[in-house]
């Protein structure tokens, strides 16, 4: 019973880069965003159409990338540098205005090389490393508002508080929409697949938020159709995966394929361009700095040190996350010279063998040559907690 | 293992060696010359008989320039560090993880001793004594090799974690400026929270960037980082640290600060290069206070070198070993430097370095709020500033040093170095014309690999 | 009266070789193994053939196949496909019950499988991303010494002196013992780094999957003494002498879990 809806946002997406440059051709500019803390609100409420710079996959652009930058900066990175260079991307080619942020130093460093290479108007949003202190709070408080009057002045106008709020409530509730779709994959005699909602999620990257949330709504009331009450629960048949680590952006499906293909079912993940970013995310007050702190609040990213093992946030949700989607298995993902994630695998995986969750690492680029490798591994990997779910099934009965 | 291919300094040295100046530690003790002359002719030989090594490879060869005093002190300095940090910290010192490339004021400040990562490394190698430089260089990749283990492999800086988890050397806080230069560091930082030694305190002072020396609210956050910093540092050290206790180590850094500057610029100066590259390394890096793990050891050195420097760049005299008109190289980049010995024999000489030079030759402002004005010198490093800012500079430098080529080095696994590369040479290129080159460096060792030999020599050959 | 008699078989067809085991209830009946060609179905039925030979068996007589190894993904003469890594730990499991962990050196990865007392698979890590501690490591370095590759192992043994080799990265490290052999080192004590270095870097991912003994060496490479000690120091740990050709465990692996799978699936009891 394919959701109808899906297929619509599919529609939308072929369109919206046409639809996106008819827009600019009526004067509305484009502010393309990364980084995890960059509060997307304040972008929306100057009348900007944010669009969020997230691709992938492309072992090509990855190599152009690295010319630029070097080959020791993450894929990622190497690959939207590449993606500049070419411009070749229906999205990049609509960006009037960047804006990066300092959570991740090389998305720090993107930003320059893209300044300065492909004379990009970049703004910066500074993220402090000591987020938890106070004096972060306030640093950080502060960038939002500098972040804000750049903006403003390329907007030119000013940032109407109403405005604000207003775009504030929509997001909430395309966060809390989204919440509650993503609960149907994982639920048992599932109606959409976990990979059907992260293409869902990511949609609300480029397309036009209004008109998205009114998706996600009627995304959520097929869903309500088909199924009543779905049920979170382990049936015998499945390993239940869930992703952690590095972020897997539009076009890099490398991983996720393999993983469907060996059997594999993912039922939640904690990575950046999943559900993640969409949770905890409580604004408390309708200003800039109000905005921005609630982001830096939320579960921190990798990037973000964090000094003290037993409080960290991080790892508390992704406790809560294996818990709550019942994952057999956590899948570590991180991609070639990421170090915000490869540097806390092995911890990870430490942390996670005192629960008895496996973790398996797989740390990947966007080239094709190791898809054998890999195959190998993730299907090792599934035949293990099924191996294991069927002694542990034996033992019950 | 046969100690006969060890380095002996000439006997006959001795007399004009022991006529010059004691050395003063900063808890007011002393080592006069004669004490250094004992210690490296007769007890260091065999506690480090590494450090004598005649092979024509190795990069830590001590320096032949034996008429230049601080040649020796330098080396003694470093070779009694295990000595001098284990005495120190026992009188009540903590002992303080730092970063590459920042200032040390605040740490001293507070009643700490503050070591940059190589130091740190020095420290742990004066703990095992006896080897030979094969059996030294092994010990270390294998203690390395721990840190990738607990942390990746893809890992360039690990904070110490080889020694300070694996190695049980007794650092008590690991507290570098972090986001400066590197952008490993914070994520070795918390690292050490998965480690076995627990004892050890943690604290990243964070530092901002993007025009931060512009930005009233970053300096301002900065200088809340440094005041938490000097009051942990006295936690652990038991005593309050007062603004004047900052203001004094301000004004005693700045000196350094000073001393070291003028000593480049005579050094620059010179028709005849003064001093072999691993000395005038040395001598730069000694305003900083940092290399020796005794602000005040570094300085009655550096004092008296200038001096000489001073006479041999008036008379025209040219350090022993280097050739009459070398191609004069500068070297931008962190934590990768070509072995001095093989660059002098290939007919060049390192002239300068950005890293380390830009926190050096950035002097503090000395009225007012302490925190403040050490905050924002901090953030006017010109190694930290965007692309083009830090290019100006480096041209700047390039000038004075009279540079013919710039060596752009960086380690492999570096994401900060490496990204920055290519922009700070098409820049340099660009505004003057002066040939760059970028090598990416595999791995450390004593021993340099020819490949990046064969590549820095073949640019000297082209300059 | 006579029971019908049980064989299954496994095939794991590798990148340098295909290997068949035949296995007879609880003992190992015959084996077979043939360098692997570029078709990969063809290379299994080779070793298989070669097995079914030495047992005086045709390809009728066995109740149960399973594939394993690169070729597992495409071997039609197979009723099921099931990773090395799972066979790997089944085939040390059933010949030692003591192994607790798999140490793996094959010609294009290297692995670390640990497994509990049933041989079911607690953890591995699986290295091919960079060539330290393969089979293709140690054939270019062969290729510098310009010796045999059987004969780098005994050659390292000979070593006087350890040295330090910063790299473990082929093609840095080729270039690094080029230049060290230039310095006049001798080729024993270069040798001997390297496969401390390999020893050390690999020890890692072993690290990561907690290595318990006794330890079970496999793969090509397990024949080289060299490597065997230098594994066995990094890691403090004492190699269990195998009982079949190393390299023939994963099938063996294989077999058994056809052994198990035909059970289930009530063709014999
Ligand atoms: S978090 Fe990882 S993938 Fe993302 S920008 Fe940073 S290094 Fe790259
Ligand atoms: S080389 Fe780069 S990443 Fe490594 S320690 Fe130095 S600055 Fe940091």
């Amino acid at each position: 019973m394919p959701i109808k809806t899906l297929e619509v946002i599919r529609k939308r997406l072929e369109d919206r880069p046409a639809e996106l440059n008819k827009l600019r051709e009526n004067g509305q500019k484009v502010v393309g965003w990364t980084g995890y803390n960059v509060p997307e609100e304040i972008i929306h409420a100057l009348g900007f159409i944010p669009i969020r710079i997230a691709i992938g996959g492309d072992d090509r652009l990855v190599e152009v990338g690295g010319r630029y930058a070097s080959s020791k900066n993450c894929v990622f990175i190497r690959e939207i540098v590449g993606a500049f260079s070419e411009n070749e991307d229906p999205y990049i080619q609509q960006t009037d205005i960047l804006a990066f942020d300092a959570t991740c130093l090389q998305n720090f460093r993107a930003a320059e090389v893209i300044e300065y290479y492909f004379k990009k108007d970049v703004i910066v949003l500074g993220v402090p490393r000591n987020f938890y202190w106070e004096e972060g709070k306030e640093y950080f408080g502060k960038e939002a508002d500098e972040f804000t009057r750049l903006l403003e002045e390329r907007a030119g106008v000013s940032l109407d508080l109403t405005k604000l709020g207003e775009s504030v409530a929509l997001y909430n509730d395309i966060r809390k929409t989204l919440k509650s779709i993503y609960s149907f994959q994982a639920a048992k005699d599932n109606v959409i697949s976990w990979v059907e909602v992260f293409d869902l999620i990511q949609a609300g990257d480029l397309l036009d938020k209004k008109e998205y949330l009114a998706l996600l709504h009627q995304t959520l009331a097929e869903l309500q159709a088909l199924q009543h009450n779905p049920v979170i629960e382990v049936d015998g048949n499945d390993a239940r995966i869930f992703i952690s680590g590095s972020l897997i952006p539009r076009g890099d499906r490398k991983l996720i394929n393999i993983i469907t293909s060996v059997g594999g079912r993912i039922v939640g993940d904690d990575i950046w361009t999943g559900i993640l970013p969409h949770l905890d995310l409580d604004i408390k007050e309708i200003s800039p700095a109000g905005v921005a702190l609630a982001y830096l609040n939320r579960t921190p990213h990798a990037a973000l040190p964090y000094l003290d093992l037993e409080s960290d946030r991080r790892l508390k949700k992704l406790h809560e996350l294996l818990a709550e989607f019942k994952a057999q298995g956590v899948i570590y993902h991180t991609l070639r010279y990421c170090d915000p994630f490869t540097f806390k695998a092995k911890e990870t995986k430490d942390v996670l063998a005192k629960s008895a969750i496996p973790v398996l690492e797989i740390h990947t680029e966007y080239a094709g040559s190791d898809y054998e490798a890999l195959r190998t591994r993730l299907e090792a990997f599934v035949e293990m907690i099924k191996i294991k779910a069927e002694s542990a099934a034996e033992v019950t009965v | 293992m046969a100690n006969t291919d060890l380095y002996e300094y000439p006997p006959e040295l001795r007399e004009e060696f022991e006529a010059t100046e004691a050395i003063q530690f900063r808890d007011g003790s002393s080592a006069t010359a004669a004490d250094v002359w004992h210690f490296m002719t007769e007890i260091a030989p065999k506690r480090y008989p590494f450090a004598y090594t005649q092979k024509k490879y190795a990069g830590v060869r001590l320096s032949r320039d034996i008429h230049l005093p601080s040649a020796i002190k330098n080396h003694y300095l470093l070779l009694t560090m295990n000595d001098r940090i284990t005495k120190s910290r026992e009188n009540g010192a903590p002992v303080i993880f730092v970063q590459g490339g920042q200032s040390v004021d605040p740490y001293y400040a507070a009643g700490g001793i503050a070591l940059r990562p190589a130091s740190v490394g020095l420290w742990a190698r004066g703990r095992h004594e006896g080897l030979g430089l094969n059996e030294e260089v092994v010990r270390q990749h294998k203690q390395k090799e721990k840190a990738y283990h607990a942390i990746s492999f893809e890992a360039c800086q690990t904070a110490g974690y080889e020694n300070i988890q694996e190695g049980g050397l007794p650092i008590d806080m690991v507290a570098p400026f972090t986001c400066l230069r590197c952008s490993d560091i914070s994520y070795g930082v918390e690292a050490h929270r998965h480690g076995p030694n627990k004892a050890v305190k943690l604290m990243n002072i964070d530092y901002p960037m993007r025009h931060q020396a512009d930005k009233k609210w970053a300096v301002e956050y900065f200088a809340q980082n440094l005041r938490r910093l000097t009051n942990e540092i006295g936690k652990l050290a038991g005593r309050d640290v007062t603004d004047d206790d900052l203001s004094k180590e301000i004004r005693l850094h700045n000196e350094g600060r000073r001393l070291a500057i003028e000593t480049a610029e005579l050094w620059w100066s010179a028709d005849l290069p003064p001093t072999n590259g691993v000395d005038r390394r040395s001598l730069y890096q000694m305003g900083g206070m940092e290399v020796h793990g005794d602000p005040s050891a570094s300085l009655t050195v550096l004092r008296e070198s200038h001096a000489y420097i001073k006479e041999r760049v008036k008379k025209g005299i040219k350090a022993e070993g280097v050739v009459d008109k070398p191609i004069r190289l500068f070297v931008c980049g962190s934590c990768v430097f070509p072995n001095d010995f093989r660059i002098e024999e290939a007919g060049a000489i390192i002239v300068g370095q950005d890293n380390h030079w830009s926190d050096i030759s950035t002097l503090v402002e000395e009225d007012g709020d302490p925190y403040q004005n050490l905050a924002h010198a901090i953030l006017s490093y010109p190694y930290e500033q965007s692309v083009e800012l830090r290019a100006a500079w480096t041209i700047e430098q390039l000038k004075k040093s009279r540079a013919d080529g710039v060596l752009f080095l960086y380690q492999w696994g570096c994401n900060t170095q490496s990204a920055i590369a290519r922009m700070l040479c098409d820049t340099i290129k660009r505004d003057t014309g002066i040939p760059t080159m970028i090598i990416e460096q595999h791995e450390g060792g004593s021993e340099q690999s020819e490949q990046l030999l064969n590549r820095v020599n073949a640019f000297i050959e082209m300059l | 009266m006579s029971l019908k008699r049980n064989f299954f078989a496994g095939v794991d067809v590798g990148s340098l070789a295909a290997k068949a085991v035949i296995l007879e209830d609880g003992k190992v009946f015959a084996t077979g193994l043939v360098p692997s060609g570029f078709d990969s179905v063809e290379s299994g039925l080779n070793a298989l053939n070669l097995a079914l030979e030495t047992a005086g068996l045709k390809k009728e007589d066995l109740t149960y196949i399973v594939g394993t190894g690169y070729g597992r993904v495409s071997a039609p003469y197979a009723n099921k496909a099931v990773t090395e890594i799972t066979c790997h730990a089944k085939g040390a499991n059933f010949l030692h019950p003591t192994v607790r962990t798999i140490i793996d050196m094959g010609g294009q990865d290297c692995k670390a499988i640990r497994i509990d007392e049933d041989g079911a698979v607690v953890d591995f890590a699986m290295n091919d991303k960079c060539a330290a501690g393969t089979g293709r490591f140690l054939e270019v370095m062969a290729g510098v010494f310009k010796v045999k590759l059987e004969d780098l192992g005994a050659l390292s043994l000979s070593a006087t002196e350890l040295v330090p080799m910063s790299s473990t990265c082929t093609v840095f490290a080729e270039s690094e013992t080029i230049s060290l052999v230039a310095r006049g080192e001798k080729p024993a004590n270069i040798l001997n780094g390297i496969h401390h270095a390999i020893a050390n870097r690999i020890s890692g991912l072993f690290a990561r999957v907690g290595i318990t003994s006794d330890v079970f060496f496999s793969g090509g490479v397990a024949k080289n003494n060299g490597m065997k000690t230098a594994i066995e120091e990094a890691l403090k740990v004492t190699i269990v002498k195998p009982e079949i050709d190393p390299q023939l465990i994963g099938a063996l692996g294989a077999a058994v879990l056809a052994r198990n799978f035909s059970k289930k699936e009530g063709l014999w009891s």
